[in-house]
């Protein structure tokens, strides 16, 4: 289960108390987890993270460097209960006013929360541009979605971000093109077993923390399953691409291709799909049963790892 | 005809104080509260952040003995 606490702080009894019974459920020493913590008089201070400032003269990279440890700092929160809520369809000026509550209050946070954190303290770099990706993986019989908050600066991409897992959350902006960074977040998923599924691609985010805008979740929407190799990096370069040309009109047409927003099942969307020979070694043939696990996952009382 | 009330001064609200003190009472308890959720939230973070790295450390090797 997934809990939210949507009562916002300090956190309200029942919200409080169904946190403490989902960890008296899956921790291995039940209630005493809660009777050694609850009311205990020698908890330690946690000082409250100072959101960074920057000189002037301090780099994009360096900014970024900063933000993540910031970030880092809040932890990443295993309790089971999200502390703070995200509607993915407010505006972005309701988002920035709980992204600033977020570091007021400097709680544990998750994903989606970095990344709302993460735009907020980015919002004075105009020259960096950020835009949400979202991964969606499979692993032992589940799903499993995750976000982080791409970034672009001079033409190198990275990401800020938090995870259970270090190798899906911050990436340096050294890669030279989308494609590269959305490979190594791929190569980062198989390092842990799991199998990448689709991207979903915002559009860059306003840098006007009073913007009425919404955030542009999934702008595009990849799904490995129905792309070769070949055409998921061309999809991912359109995307980047769109995201270049809005960014230097103002409001840019995107990319020649018909419904965006749908799942791309193949590249040539609206247009006679040109025949390919051979091309379909990364695809499994329609009717196809989707491959067991090609290892066995051994049974760890049930153990999902989760990002 | 003077409308009625016209020059008059309004007597001041002696509940106003009290009023206030009462609503500074309850942010102050609002706070403490605040901090010492805080601090269980984070005392259980802990706990928990060890699990999973339990988990997830016992999971690998698992994975590589059964690769082996």
């Amino acid at each position: 289960p997934f809990f939210v606490n949507r009562g916002g702080l300090p956190v309200d009894e029942p919200t409080w108390e169904r946190m403490w019974r989902h960890v008296g459920r899956i921790h291995p020493e039940g209630e005493r987890v809660a009777q050694r913590i609850r009311g205990a008089a020698d908890l330690p201070k946690i000082p409250i993270p100072s959101v960074p400032a920057f000189q002037p003269s301090t780099s994009i990279p360096e900014r970024l460097e900063a933000i993540q440890r910031y970030i880092r700092e809040l932890q990443y929160n295993h309790t089971g209960t999200q502390f703070f809520e995200i509607k993915k369809s407010r505006p972005l000026t309701g988002l920035m006013d709980l992204a600033k509550e977020m570091t007021k209050e400097a709680l544990p946070i998750k994903c989606l929360e970095a990344v709302i954190l993460g735009i907020y303290l980015t919002n004075n770099m105009t020259t960096l541009d950020r835009f949400p990706i979202s991964f969606k993986t499979h692993f032992s019989g589940n799903y499993f979605r995750h976000i982080v908050l791409g970034v672009n600066f001079g033409g190198r991409y990275g990401a800020l971000g938090i995870s259970r897992r270090e190798e899906l959350m911050y990436k340096a902006p050294v890669f030279r093109t989308l494609s590269e960074l959305i490979f190594d977040f791929e190569k980062a998923y198989h390092r842990c077993w799991h199998t990448l599924k689709k991207v979903k691609l915002g559009h860059c985010v306003s840098h006007d923390p009073h913007s009425v805008e919404q955030i542009e979740w999934k702008h595009s929407i990849l799904d490995l399953d129905k792309l070769t190799r070949e055409d998921f990096r061309k999809e991912l370069e359109r995307h980047a691409r769109d995201m270049r040309l809005k960014i230097g009109k103002g409001t840019g047409p995107p990319s020649p291709t018909k419904d965006r927003k749908k799942d791309v099942s193949s590249p040539q969307r609206g247009q006679a799909s040109p025949h390919r020979r051979n091309s379909r070694g990364d695809r499994r043939p329609s009717g196809e049963k989707k491959p067991a696990d090609s290892k066995a996952m051994p049974d760890l009382n049930g153990y999902q790892i989760r990002v | 005809m003077e409308p009625s009330g016209a020059g008059r001064k309004e007597k001041p609200k002696p509940r106003e104080p009290a009023a206030r003190l009462e609503k500074a009472k309850q942010k102050s308890a609002q706070q403490e509260l605040k901090q010492r959720q805080r601090a269980e939230i984070y005392a259980l973070n802990r706990v928990m952040t060890e699990l999973e790295q339990q988990q997830f450390d016992s999971f690998c090797k698992q994975m590589q003995t059964s690769g082996e």
